[in-house]
């Protein structure tokens, strides 16, 4: 039973309750009562907000129209992105072109890798925008539907392209080959001393913790080098070693570095002391040289097996869009794209090798590894097990990194 | 008048066909296409794949366990919030909100700032050990993901359950403390149940985003832990359609359940008001061994919560890497050139003030909605504002690509794309911060309006519209803090030209352009910082009623 007290209490605080909620009302029916202001103003204010804010979205993005025909260009993010000036390079290397054909090429590189360009083209399958587009490699053309989206087209002058790349790449002219390069594992100088294995490296090695640990690689769902590397190791244990590929796998996946995409792989390697060795390209000394002279401050480590070095060919190549609005003049820019000017400025703004034979390289590519120094595992590793198997492996790979 | 009635259900049903054109049917199309034409893994095999069932256990296991430490960290914040009488109570209500409204991708650099390698917990203790190379590292893989998403989400709890506690009539408890009741009894029969529905609706909130997160997990996961969300954006990018929509359609129905849940939790509070009086404490008036708890509490909340944000601030000046302090971040985003931060700030604050005017024109006759009579109408306005939410973001860009942007041919220049899908992401909020207003309105004001002769046009204007003002405010703000932290669907949609802040971040976070990373966040938490308390001096109300 309540106290008499108690009872008093609580009226006083229902008389509190009752005080203050009068005074919340007084204010709050003043606040609600406030300066009649012209809704016009309010109207016409955000008016003018929207309509500037879109007036500069449309100065900004726009592009004056032109008499002269566009040809879009559809390429990853990083494409000639790394020479001595990459804002002018597509003039330097395109401009011909536009000249001579009275056009604009308009370079799209997409902020993605090659995969999200192919999807990127299934979107926008049914009105494609793009006519041409350059970086799908030889893996990526043996994924399903890839051919569906591209018109097979055997340029006029793709004689001057050795026939080692359009077997490698792809036979059927869904894609002309535009450069290659060579897929290896490179290594930090100052890293030597303290494995001397780098100089003869082999899968085993490479499970070695402090070694799987020190290992940056890239996800090969969203990068081609990443893939390489994957095919590159399906390739040494299934043809050479003859034991399970997913072996090495499960040895190393707590230890080994798996970044997005090379940049990022890159970034981490450069940056981290305690990563020794990365997968790249065998041009990564010569870029080196180029850029800062001197000795190169990394090393080539291809995979080694019984006296022999190894290591995977990655051939990037250009094709049609099928449906894309201006076919003609599609097939005379890939035409173009295979000439000593545009082929010439591969080497030193994408740090591949050109596929024109006869292309004159800077000096600073004798710190690159070359075709003729290893064995090439596309040969052992052929396009059709490859095709049949891509999916499966990537399924696997993914099981076992996940779990 | 007939046309007057058009007009007026017009209106009413814009927001709701826009949604239907924009959201509901790009999505169904490219579900239906994916799932019946491919190309990619059928539904089938998308489901029985192990890979599929380890990421589901794994988004549901990363969104229970981020969400029962939320629940566990937020209750004592809740009602440190409601019950300590403190200065500048409204301002600190404010801040509250900010981590939530901060663009995941921002989270994440504040947070590898704290808890990564090298960071600021990585140094204190490289230095007490005297090591050379990094040592700790809280900021990857499940730990860092489940710490972000507390960190995220623990404001949710605290706002929604401390303004639920400020309903609680101190006379109830009162009572029972005078009937004898423990303070245990108090808190099991008393303060719990009345909490419960906002608890909970908090809890579901979070868990829902804890289950579609994106930014966070990809950025932390290092590809070996993914949300669905993840596992969606990786299969369409790499033009697996097939298993991209089985995953996306697992996601709706999961999600709508809880949707559907939130909703119908939603009805059950609708009745209470808050009390007149509130009854707090000043801190000298609470017991040493509570004060001892409260001050362990406050430190653990400082370095969980404010600690990332603040570390926004260093990261923007402070380069890691070669141990300097620098101003590059800044004059990064200055930089009108390739890879320079000038463009992507521009176009965050075109497209986002662009999305929070639609939002909110879109928001004011979804509210009307709710409050309609015709039965049904409430409800489907209820699931069309919250479906922006519960269905992923790369599902809905996709869609709006290949159904909407495609055909028109607005690939080229998709900047209308990002403005539509910023819009829809803030939808939910501007709707539901302007339906709060709505309810409070006096219908008699607008009865005495009708009789003294105004127009419907006046009514709107002179009556319903400056009463309503705060919560369009509130609802804009909160609509503009979503739109300019949207990531995954810009990511999607976006040529080089039409970069926002979000992506950039993202990107110099994988290069590990740190600095500029940081300078990029640090301008967006400005931005969202100052917009909120323009907000709390506009309306002078707490703009955290809108959740």
């Amino acid at each position: 039973m309540l106290s008499l007290q108690s009872k008093l209490f609580i009226s006083v605080c229902n008389i509190t309750v009752l005080y203050n909620t009068d005074i919340r009302m007084v204010v709050s029916v003043m606040s609600e009562y406030p300066e009649r202001r012209d809704p016009r103003t309010v109207v016409a204010a955000v008016a003018i907000v929207a309509i500037i804010a879109v007036a500069s979205i449309v100065i900004i993005t726009f592009r004056p129209p032109s008499e002269k025909p566009t040809l879009v260009v559809y390429t990853y993010d990083s494409f000639m992105q790394w020479g001595d000036d990459p804002d002018t390079i597509f003039e330097l290397a395109f401009g011909p072109f536009e000249e001579r054909f009275d056009c604009i090429v308009r370079i799209e590189r997409l902020q993605t890798d090659a995969n999200g360009i192919i999807s990127r083209l299934g979107t926008e399958q049914s009105n494609p925008v793009a006519d041409v587009v350059i970086g799908i490699d030889n893996i990526l053309i043996l994924q399903s539907g890839v051919t569906d989206l591209l018109t097979a087209y055997e340029p006029s002058n793709i004689d001057v392209v050795n026939s080692t790349f359009i077997d490698a790449l792809d036979p059927n002219h869904y894609i002309v080959p535009f450069d290659f390069g060579l897929v290896t594992l490179i290594y930090k100088n100052n890293s030597l001393e303290m494995f001397p294995e780098f100089n003869n490296l082999t899968f085993a090695d490479l499970t070695d913790p402090a070694l799987a640990g020190g290992l940056v690689t890239q996800n090969p769902h969203f990068s081609s080098p990443g893939l390489a590397f994957l095919l590159t190791e399906i390739a040494v244990h299934e043809k050479l070693l003859h034991v399970n590929w997913t072996d090495w796998w499960i040895a190393v996946n707590e230890y080994i570095d798996v970044q997005p995409g090379w940049s990022e792989a890159w970034s981490v390697w450069y940056d981290t002391p305690s990563k020794h060795i990365m997968n790249s390209y065998g041009t990564d000394g010569a870029y080196s040289v180029y850029f800062y002279g001197g000795e190169p401050e990394t090393g080539i480590a291809p995979i080694y097996y019984d006296g022999d070095y190894y290591a995977w060919m990655q051939v990037e190549g250009m094709g049609l869009v099928k449906n894309g609005p201006n076919p003609e003049l599609a097939e005379l820019f890939i035409d173009y794209c295979l000439n000593e000017t545009v082929q010439s400025l591969i080497a030193t703004n994408q740090w591949m090798f050109p596929v024109r034979s006869g292309v004159v390289l800077d000096p600073a590519f004798e710190y690159a590894l070359h075709p003729s120094e290893v064995s090439l595992l596309n040969e052992i590793l052929a396009r059709p097990e490859i095709a049949a198997n891509l999916t499966s492996w990537l399924d696997t790979y993914d099981e076992i990194r996940i779990t | 008048m007939e046309w007057r009635i058009l007009i007026r259900w017009g209106a009413i049903a814009s927001p709701l066909v826009l949604l239907a054109v924009f959201l509901v049917y790009p999505v169904v199309a490219v579900l239906f296409e994916g799932l019946v034409f491919g190309p990619g893994t059928s539904f089938i095999d998308a489901i029985s794949s192990m890979v599929t069932q380890t990421v589901l256990s794994f988004t549901f296991a990363q969104a229970i366990v981020s969400t029962i430490l939320v629940v566990i960290i937020g209750l004592p914040g809740a009602f440190l919030l409601a019950r300590l009488r403190i200065r500048g109570k409204s301002l600190l209500r404010a801040s509250l909100i900010v981590p939530f409204v901060l663009p995941p991708i921002v989270v994440v650099v504040g947070f590898l700032r704290v808890f990564g390698e090298y960071g600021i917990l990585d140094s204190v203790l490289m230095t007490m050990t005297g090591a050379s190379e990094s040592i700790l590292n809280l900021a990857n893989g499940v730990v860092g993901i489940v710490l972000a998403h507390t960190f995220y989400n623990i404001p949710l709890v605290i706002v929604m359950v401390s303004s639920a506690l400020e309903r609680l009539d101190p006379e109830i408890e009162e009572t029972a403390e005078i009937l004898g009741a423990t303070s245990l009894q108090k808190f099991r029969y008393i303060i719990l149940p009345h909490i419960r529905a906002s608890l909970l609706a908090a809890s579901i909130l979070t868990f829902l985003f804890c289950f579609m997160s994106f930014p966070i997990v990809l950025a932390l996961g290092e590809g070996r832990f993914m949300t669905l969300e993840v596992r969606i954006w990786n299969a369409f990018r790499t033009f697996d359609f097939g298993e991209a929509s089985s995953l996306a359609v697992i996601q709706i129905l999961i999600t709508l359940a809880l949707a559907y849940s939130y909703i119908k939790l939603g009805r059950i509070e609708e009745g209470n008001v808050r009390t007149a009086t509130i009854k707090t404490l000043a801190f000298d008036e609470i017991s040493l061994k509570w004060r001892i708890c409260t001050i362990g509490y406050l430190v653990l909340f400082v370095v969980l919560v404010a600690g990332p944000i603040i570390a926004i601030a260093q990261a923007a000046v402070y380069n890691p890497f070669s141990n300097q302090y620098t101003l590059e971040g800044f004059t990064n985003l200055l930089d009108p050139g390739t890879g320079g931060g000038l463009l992507p700030l521009v176009n965050s604050l075109l497209y986002a003030v662009l999305a929070t005017l639609l939002a909110v024109v879109l928001g004011i006759p979804l509210a009307y909605l709710h409050r309609t009579r015709q039965k049904g109408l409430p409800t489907l306005a209820s699931a069309m504002t919250l479906l922006p939410l519960g269905v992923s973001a790369i599902t809905v860009a996709y869609g709006l690509m290949r159904i909407i942007a495609v055909p028109l041919g607005l690939t080229t220049n998709p900047w209308v794309l990002i403005v539509i899908a910023q819009t829809l992401i803030g939808l939910p909020f501007s709707a539901r911060a302007i339906e709060i207003s709505l309810r409070n309105i006096d219908p008699e004001v607008l009865e005495q309006a009708e009789s003294l002769g105004a127009s419907q046009l006046q009514r709107l204007f002179y009556i319903e519209l400056p009463l309503l003002a705060p919560g369009i405010l509130a609802g804009g703000v909160f609509a503009f803090a979503m739109a300019i932290g949207e990531m995954s669907a810009t990511l999607f949609i976006a040529l080089e030209q039409n970069t926002t802040l979000a992506v950039v971040i993202y990107q110099y976070l994988g290069v590990r352009r740190m600095v500029d990373a940081g300078a990029a966040a640090f301008v967006l938490v400005a931005i969202c910082f100052i917009a909120f308390l323009a907000i709390e001096k506009l309306s002078g109300e707490t703009s955290g009623g809108a959740l």
